[in-house]
Formats: structure tokens, C-alpha cells, sequence
């Protein structure tokens, strides 16, 4: 919140003090306030994914001696079954599952700054609802569908609801964030149960083979999954950190928002417009994984001490750290079958939530 | 102010008009739950049934040993779930807390489930206290995290502690599930919640901690109040935040963890209830607590009975059937009530 206080003489303090960097561009349109504990602790945590990436590519039920894995990564000749291992299924597997991760995240601080409500998370606005309902009536009414257009489907499920929830919850009248949550939950619930009825009234074999979905894996994907991803997160993070200071006026409520000069509603669809594309690719790739939405805000929270924008950076990169970590444990604890990311997220991440919960209170209360 | 006169805030007349309403709803939706069925009853053969019982008549039998349970059971679990949200949504302060934000219907779901996996126990017999257990130990342990972390029994600290808690026992469901087809398909249908298959030894054991809960709900309901409008409002009003938090836990997990034992989890009512009664009678607890519970027995009375109509003689679990019939009517009642 260094950024929006009103006292000049105290920024140029902390300038001269150096615990802050600046830097703006485009007139101040982008306006970035960083601690320098906050780059700190971004690079270690950066340094880390890069770490456990390498890792990643290294570890496997098919068993690669370092030198092979190097020989492969840099010579490039496309030969043998060890080099698809590496191109064809480690290194999209890794890069899908940073990615992922961090877009989940992203999604999620956004929506939990625009509704001001710490339990908010992409489900929220019913994506991994539509998606999940999408994907289990194409597979327990529809078994002959082909599955590669599972990702398409699970896109439009997500985007559908998001649309109807969106559409019901415009009026002119109420702009409070309490209706939005309201319908959130009520469309929420109503999908939900229509997915548990096909789960639980269809077949048992179909019901499994949509619960496998469900739990969210990163098994399977290819390099244009990797390339979607990759794409839509180069677009929307630079409009997020765009959007920025505006995320942080509404963080102070409707009415001050509206008398310090914002247009909250064209800010807050659009907010909300690109967390839900996000949200939506994220998971139409990878089935929904909801937790990181949810955590990886308030772990970034307990970290340092950070602006709006920082913030959604720290929880980028710790959403990416959790989701790639998962995938290996996933991967190796039972080899060589596999376990689904989502619910491994859920397993590793929430003890070391707990711990951080209980070390730290929350740096401040962006 | 003189003390003897009624608070003319509290006994408003249209509070009161409401309040009304809801008790003759209930009792209609109670008796057309006993006349509808696969076997359709008139009123004056449930009044028999009910007056002078007879062991030889079938349709007294199908009153007293399917549908009587049914309903009253309906009518507890609808009520003490839907108390239950509205207290954990006055104490965290979030319009998205529910029983289920506590860990308490995904720490029941766990404890049969491991029962059920691990240790085989599968006899109806127990799994009303299995459930029980499991959600109190959830809540247990969710209270003791947001106990030790910084800032003690915080709101933020209870809802955060929640969500983690309930997400790992979730995670663990699931990975149950996937692993062991066979016994998930035996899980899949309480899993989702159903009124089915309880008799009168079943709520009766259970009915008495369920009044004990709703009475003590009532008693708090003021202080209710007065901690939804914050902690530091409630501390500088005189009263004593985390006993009576402390107290409101106590209740929330015997509230729930019978409700589960009864029926399995169900979300649905103690996410919304509260919000439909606040609708109609504003924030003051000592209103919305009496108006959840009304609101709560009369919506899982009229769920159960559509549910066992709809596709008879099959049902539809109450779990599913509450969502599906519930949603349309609460996104209605947004509209008209939020503008």
C-alpha cells in the first residue's frame, strides 16, 4: 500500500532509505512499488521453481541417468524412446504444471480483491463448475465422444456459467460484492448437484473414469497445451499488473472506490473477465484444481509484507512452486502409476499452509 | 426506557407475521410429506394412524415406520443445519461460511470413509456416531490451529484454518475413492446425502442433543448480534468473545455432526438458509435464528417430499435434490430481494 499513500515526503524516505524500488512507465499508468524484501523473496522463490523444474525433468518411473537427460536437453537429435520421454512428456508436463499453477493463483487473489472476501476462489464464479459438469455429462451420457475435445468442452462449460452467472448477477440497482458471492453460490451449488447426480445414479466404470477428471491431472498434456497456456498467461498477467492500482481502491469498498475517481463497475467486469480466462484455460487443460485459488493468496500474504501488485506476483510464483511440487510427488509416490496433482495439491499444500498460519501472521492485509 | 415494555424493534409486527407464516407452512408441508408417497394417504387415515395406532393396518404401518421417521427427521436436521449456518455466518462474518467451512461435513464424510475402508465397519448401526465423531474431531482441530496461530480465535483465523482443514480431508475422500472402486460405489449414495433408511431409535437418541444445541443457539442469538457487528463492537458492548465463541463452536459441531449422522452431509441448506431468512427479517439473531430454523425444516420437508415424488418409486438423495430445487428458487428471491 506504499503506493497510495498520500504522504510525498515519506516515499521519497523510503527511496532514500532504500527498502523500496519504483518504477513507473507509460506516464504512471504502470506504477510499481516494489520492497525489496518482496524481490527477495521473489527471487528465492523463482530460484526454486527453477530448481524443482530441473528436478522435474530428471525424475520418472523411465529411469535416465543425469548425462543422458543433458545429452538429450541440448544435442536435440530427436532419437529413441528416452528423448520422447524428455520432449514429449517431461518438460510440457513441467512447464503446463508451473503455468497452471500460477494462473490458478492469479485468478484467485484477484477475485478475493474484488469481492473482499478471503474465501473466495475461481469456483466462485462457477468455473471449475461448469467445467467439471461439461465433462462428466459428456463422459457418463456420451461415452463414444471423442476425448480430444474434452479441453474445448470444458472451456465452454466454464465460460457458459461464468456468462450466466454474470448475467444474472448485472442490475441496475445493487452493485454490492453480496449479490455477486449470493448468485455465485446459488449457481455454484445447483451445478454441482447435477454433476454428483451423474456421478452418482450413472454407471460405476463412467463415473470413475469422470471422477479421474474431476481430481484435476497434468498427465497428457502436449506442447499446445503448453503453447495455449503459455500465450494466454503472456497476455493477461501485463493487463492484471495494468489494472493494479485500480484493484487496490476497490480493495478499500465500493463508495470510497467511486469518490476517490474510479469507475468500479467497468473495473470490476473487467477484473473479473480476466481472472475467469485464466481460470477457464487453466482448467480446461488440466481438470479442476481449486485449491491453489484459494491458498496461494494468503501464503504470499505471510511472506512479505507487499503491495496489490507484488502481491499477485508472489502468489503466481508460490501457486506454480505448489502445483509443480505436487506433480512430482503425484508422480513418484506410487510408481508407476500416478497420482492427480489436484488432490496431491490439496494433501502437500495445506500442512505447509497450517505451518505458515501458524508461524505468521499475515504481513498486512492486501 | 421502561424496561417492562416489549422492545417495539424486537416484536415487530411483520417479524412476527412471518414467524407465523412459516410454523402453518410447516405444519402443511409436514402433513402432505405423511399423505404423498408411492402409497398416496388421505389426512383423515394419517389422523387414525397417528390417534389410535393399529398393527394390522398397512397404511398405519407405512405412517409410522416410513413416513412419521422421515418427517420429523426432515423437520431436525433441516432446522439444526440451517441454525448452524446462521451462527457460523454471524461469528466469521462471511456471507460464504457454512458448517461445511469448518470441516465439519467433509471430517464426517472422512470418518466413514475410513471406517468403512480401512476397518471394514460398514453396519448402518454406527455410522450415525462415526459421523459424529469425525466432525467433531475436524472442528476440533480446526479450532486448535486457529487457537495457536497469531491473533488467537480470529474470524480470519477460524474461516482460513477451515478451509484448509476441509480441503485436505476432501483431497483424502477423493483419493479413496479413486483408488477403491468397490467400496466408493457403496459410499456414492450417502455421499451425497439421504433421508432414506433412519428409524424412530436412530432420531430419538440423537433428537435430544439436537434441542439441547437449538435452545442454547436461542439464548446466544443476541450476542450473535452484537459479535456480527465485529469483535471490537462486541468486546466494548461487554461481551466475552472467545468463551462465547468457544460456546457457539459447541453448538455448531453438535448441530451438525447429528445432522450428518442422520442424513450425510448436505450443504446446500446451512449456506443458504441464513441468507433467505435474513432477507425477510433483517440481521437482528434473535430473529434470523428461529426464522433458520423454521425455514430450514419447512425446505427439507418440501425437497424430501418432491424428492420421493418426482421419479417414484425411485428418489433422488436429498443431498442433490435440495441443490437442484433449492438454487432456482434462492436465485429468485435475489432478484426480488436485492434488486
Amino acid at each position: 500500500m506504499h503506493s497510495t499513500k498520500p504522504n510525498p515526503n515519506e516515499i521519497r524516505q523510503h527511496e532514500i532509505t532504500g527498502h523500496e524500488i519504483k518504477w513507473r512507465c507509460f506516464g504512471q499508468r504502470i506504477a510499481l512499488t516494489f520492497n525489496k524484501q518482496v524481490i527477495y523473496t521473489l527471487l528465492l522463490l523463482t530460484s526454486a521453481v527453477v530448481l524443482i523444474a530441473i528436478w522435474s525433468l530428471f525424475t520418472g518411473s523411465y529411469l535416465l541417468s543425469a548425462e543422458q537427460v543433458l545429452s538429450i536437453l541440448f544435442t536435440q537429435q530427436a532419437t529413441g524412446a528416452s528423448d520422447d520421454v524428455i520432449w514429449l512428456f517431461r518438460f510440457p508436463r513441467t512447464l503446463a504444471a508451473i503455468l497452471v499453477g500460477m494462473m490458478m493463483a492469479l485468478s484467485g487473489a484477484v477475485l478475493q480483491n474484488i469481492t473482499r472476501n478471503s474465501l473466495a476462489d475461481p469456483s466462485l464464479v462457477g468455473i471449475s463448475q461448469g467445467a467439471a459438469l461439461a465433462v462428466v455429462i459428456a463422459i457418463v451420457v456420451f461415452p463414444e465422444f471423442d476425448q480430444s475435445y474434452r479441453t474445448l468442452l470444458a472451456f465452454l462449460g466454464s465460460i457458459l456459467v461464468t456468462g450466466l452467472i454474470l448475467f444474472l448477477s448485472h442490475s441496475k440497482h445493487n452493485h454490492k460484492p453480496i449479490r455477486f458471492i449470493l448468485l455465485g453460490i446459488a449457481l455454484s451449488a445447483f451445478l454441482s448437484a447435477v454433476t454428483t447426480a451423474y456421478l452418482t445414479y450413472g454407471q460405476l466404470y463412467k463415473a470413475s473414469a469422470a471422477l479421474g477428471w474431476l481430481a484435476g491431472s497434468i498427465d497428457g498434456v502436449n506442447w499446445q497445451d503448453v503453447r495455449i497456456l503459455f500465450y494466454s498467461c503472456l497476455c493477461l498477467l501485463p493487463l492484471l499488473l495494468l489494472q493494479s492500482r485500480a484493484m487496490a481502491i476497490m480493495r478499500l469498498g465500493d463508495t470510497t472506490a467511486i469518490a476517490l475517481g474510479a469507475n468500479t463497475e467497468v473495473q470490476k467486469y473487467s477484473l473479473i473477465a480476466i481472472s475467469v480466462a485464466l481460470a477457464a484455460t487453466a482448467t480446461s487443460v488440466v481438470g479442476p484444481i481449486g485449491f491453489i485459488g484459494l491458498i496461494a493468496p494468503h501464503a504470499a500474504r505471510r511472506f512479505c509484507r507487499s503491495g496489490v501488485a507484488s502481491h499477485l506476483l508472489l502468489s503466481a510464483v508460490i501457486g506454480g512452486l505448489l502445483l509443480l511440487f505436487a506433480d512430482i510427488v503425484g508422480r513418484r509416490l506410487i510408481a508407476p502409476s500416478q497420482l492427480p496433482a489436484g488432490v496431491l495439491t490439496q494433501i502437500i499444500g495445506v500442512p505447509i499452509f497450517i505451518f505458515l498460519l501458524l508461524r505468521k501472521q499475515a504481513r498486512s492485509h492486501l | 426506557m421502561n424496561m417492562q415494555s416489549p422492545n417495539p424493534a424486537f416484536f415487530s409486527n411483520k417479524n412476527s407475521r412471518v414467524l407465523g407464516g412459516l410454523l402453518v407452512l410447516c405444519a402443511v408441508l409436514f402433513l402432505l410429506h405423511l399423505a404423498i408417497g408411492a402409497k398416496a394417504l388421505s389426512i383423515s387415515e394419517i389422523w387414525l394412524a397417528i390417534s389410535a395406532f393399529n398393527s394390522n393396518n398397512f397404511d398405519h404401518m407405512i405412517v409410522w415406520n416410513i413416513r412419521l421417521p422421515r418427517a420429523l427427521i426432515a423437520i431436525t436436521v433441516g432446522a439444526s443445519l440451517a441454525v448452524a449456518g446462521a451462527i457460523m455466518q454471524g461469528v466469521t462474518k462471511n456471507p460464504l461460511a457454512s458448517p461445511s467451512i469448518l470441516g465439519l461435513l467433509s471430517g464426517a464424510a472422512f470418518a466413514i470413509v475410513v471406517a468403512l475402508g480401512w476397518f471394514g465397519i460398514d453396519s448402518p448401526l454406527y455410522t450415525p456416531w462415526i459421523a459424529a465423531l469425525g466432525a467433531s474431531g475436524a472442528a476440533i482441530m480446526v479450532a486448535l490451529i486457529a487457537h495457536a496461530a497469531p491473533g488467537g480465535l480470529t474470524t480470519h483465523n477460524l474461516t482460513l484454518a477451515g478451509a484448509a482443514v476441509s480441503a485436505f480431508l476432501a483431497a483424502i475422500i477423493t483419493l479413496f475413492q479413486l483408488s477403491n472402486e468397490d467400496d466408493f460405489d457403496d459410499l456414492r449414495e450417502w455421499l451425497s446425502g439421504s433421508l432414506a433408511g433412519n428409524n424412530l431409535e436412530v432420531l430419538s437418541s440423537i433428537a435430544p442433543w439436537i434441542c439441547l444445541s437449538l435452545l442454547a443457539a436461542l439464548l446466544l442469538a443476541n450476542k450473535i448480534t452484537l459479535l456480527a457487528m465485529g469483535d471490537e463492537t462486541a468486546k466494548s458492548l461487554g461481551v466475552k468473545t472467545t468463551r462465547l465463541k468457544l460456546q457457539l463452536m459447541l453448538c455448531v459441531i453438535m448441530l451438525t455432526a447429528c445432522s450428518v449422522a442422520l442424513v450425510g452431509p448436505v450443504g446446500f441448506i446451512g449456506l443458504v438458509i441464513p441468507h433467505v431468512s435474513r432477507f425477510f427479517v433483517g440481521a437482528d439473531y434473535r430473529w434470523v435464528i428461529p426464522i433458520s430454523a423454521l425455514l430450514g425444516a419447512c425446505f427439507l420437508l418440501l425437497v424430501d417430499t418432491l424428492a420421493r415424488v418426482v421419479i417414484s418409486p425411485a428418489e433422488i438423495s436429498t443431498g442433490i435434490a435440495s441443490a437442484i430445487i433449492g438454487a432456482p428458487i434462492f436465485v429468485y428471491l435475489i432478484k426480488v430481494k436485492l434488486g
